[in-house]
């Protein structure tokens, strides 16, 4: 089985969290919480074991960012969502050197949250243009919704 | 050009944005050594709505016209991803007529996205001919879609909790005679298109992806069967009622454009039989659940749904912190990890190949700009 091959993998590294997920209700098989420093750690053993990074994203709350990364396999299902929280003034290490194509991903992080990310080959800005000012996906915690 | 320490002999072509080859605004910034290309750098971003923003400002329902226009080629797979996601949020079930209703409209969608990439891809390639018999198909496919749904490309057809209209015999009847007609007509695109000696030579051996790239860059979609790796969400991870239909995934030999080719065309014929099976077995019965909640403010949490759309698996990430409007709404759309490939294979081939390569992937770039 996979999901244990994941997480024989992830075990010596430590990981904050590394659980079954319920998959009827939020889709994910396995949900790992990792530290940011960990993280290339991480994304070598899922590279090793085929799996391929489905998505990556970030959100934005009040203290914090929290960067989630989606794998899945092609040979056999197996989401496994890995959310790290990144403190608002920190960087969060690259992984695009392991998978190519998070390359895009992190750009497009960059671009909407303005997180950096460490050692990244070419970090520029993918949607907006190269020379917006803001940073459009960053909410505004001292505004109260209107309709809350 | 000499200012970025490039060599004299060495000049920059743009291709795009507004590149009849591009399907869209993309501009590829390429470097070329005669017709040789040393590196290609896909600016996107042209047609950055920011679906993602407008998520976090709308409540859920009033988000569904926006799925819609984020691929507006294959948008019924789009409206059935969100539709999953926010039913898992608040534990809603589709009655199977609807689920049902739901594959015939989603597969007549990807043929009508199939159709169109067949055409405006041969056109690319300097056919002119193909794209007027496609057209002609794909028309009859929007006409069934019009009859249902009321729209011929943006469609917001699909409700939480089912869906609005249900099929009459005039549809189902439309639908026998479509399929009957388009698989008479795949004879013809094969004599016209698939042994055509020019068009093989243009796409044979052009653009190689190897399995192992496939993994690095995440490709889904045709794009990684043509690699040879039968993985499509329809089967891997099965949703709807897609597991109760006899159907195969198509999967290419070595990974090259042709290949790409073959596995889109053989997909057509497999909704067309998905379609088929779906109009004999569809059960009767209600199509909308029963007790959908007037006001949708789902508890707090997050969830992963994926559909194969015509490009590729499409995820839609929902984040929800209890409110009536989503925290985050993440939309993981195929071509922008199908794209992200491009400047590794673009890589030392002739600038002719490129729009080879670039029509192979598919993309759809407002769907990657979002």
């Amino acid at each position: 089985m996979l999901k244990d091959n994941i997480q024989k993998a992830l075990a010596p590294l430590n990981l904050e969290q590394v659980a079954a997920g319920e998959y009827d209700k939020t889709g994910y098989h396995l949900e790992v919480t990792a530290a940011p420093e960990q993280m290339p750690e991480v994304a070598k053993a899922m590279l090793s074991l085929g799996c391929f990074l489905e998505s990556l994203t970030g959100l934005h709350y009040p203290e914090h960012f929290t960067l989630v990364y989606h794998f899945n396999n092609f040979r056999e299902l197996c989401r496994t969502a890995v959310h790290v929280q990144v403190p608002l003034d920190q960087e969060a290490p690259t992984i695009s050197h392991i998978y190519p194509g998070a390359n895009w991903y992190e750009r497009e992080a960059y671009d909407l949250y303005g997180i950096r990310f460490a050692g990244h080959p070419d970090l520029r800005r993918i949607l907006l243009p190269f020379d917006a000012d803001f940073h459009p996906l960053l909410k505004k915690f001292e505004e109260k919704p209107a309709d809350a | 050009m000499l200012e970025r320490g490039l060599e004299e002999k060495t000049y920059v072509l743009n291709l795009g944005p507004q590149h009849p080859s591009t399907h869209g605004v993309l501009r590829v910034e390429l470097e070329m050594e005669g017709e040789f290309i040393t590196k290609a750098d896909p600016d996107i971003g042209y047609g950055h709505r920011g679906h993602e923003h407008m998520a976090e400002n709308r409540t859920y329902p009033q988000f569904l016209p926006n799925m819609g226009r984020v691929d507006y080629l294959h948008a019924l797979a789009y409206n059935q991803g969100y539709c999953m996601a926010v039913e898992k949020l608040i534990g809603l079930t589709v009655p199977e007529r609807g689920e049902y209703i739901r594959v015939i409209t989603a597969e007549l969608n990807r043929i009508t996205s199939h159709l169109l990439w067949v055409g405006a891809y041969l056109l690319d390639l300097g056919a002119f001919t193909p794209i007027l018999y496609s057209f002609d198909d794909r028309e009859n496919a929007l006409d069934l879609l019009d009859y249902l749904t009321g729209s011929r490309l943006t469609y917001c057809f699909y409700r939480f909790g089912g869906v609005p209209v249900d099929i009459d015999d005039d549809f189902t009847e439309g639908c026998r005679k479509f399929i009957q007609r388009l698989r008479h007509r795949f004879a013809d695109y094969d004599d016209l298109v698939t042994k055509n000696v020019i068009f093989i030579h243009r796409t044979r051996d052009v653009g190689f992806i190897t399995q192992e790239q496939c993994i690095k860059y995440g490709l889904t979609g045709p794009m990684l069967r043509g690699s040879g790796i039968p993985f499509d969400i329809r089967k891997s991870e099965p949703y709807s009622v897609y597991p109760q239909f006899d159907f195969e995934i198509p999967i290419g030999e070595q990974g090259d454009v042709l290949d790409r080719y073959l596995v889109r065309v053989r997909e057509m014929e497999q909704s067309l039989r998905i379609i088929e099976q779906a109009l004999d077995q569809i059960p009767q019965g209600p199509i909308m659940a029963e007790k959908v909640p007037k006001r949708i403010k789902p508890a707090a949490g997050e969830v992963y749904t994926a559909v194969e759309s015509a490009r590729g698996e499409f995820g839609c990430f929902v984040v929800s912190a209890g409110d009536p409007k989503p925290y985050r709404i993440k939309l993981r759309v195929p071509s922008f990890g199908n794209l992200s490939i491009l400047p590794e294979i673009a890589v030392d081939t002739l600038v002719a190949d490129l729009v080879a390569i670039l029509g192979s992937i598919d993309v759809v770039v407002p769907e990657i700009d979002r």
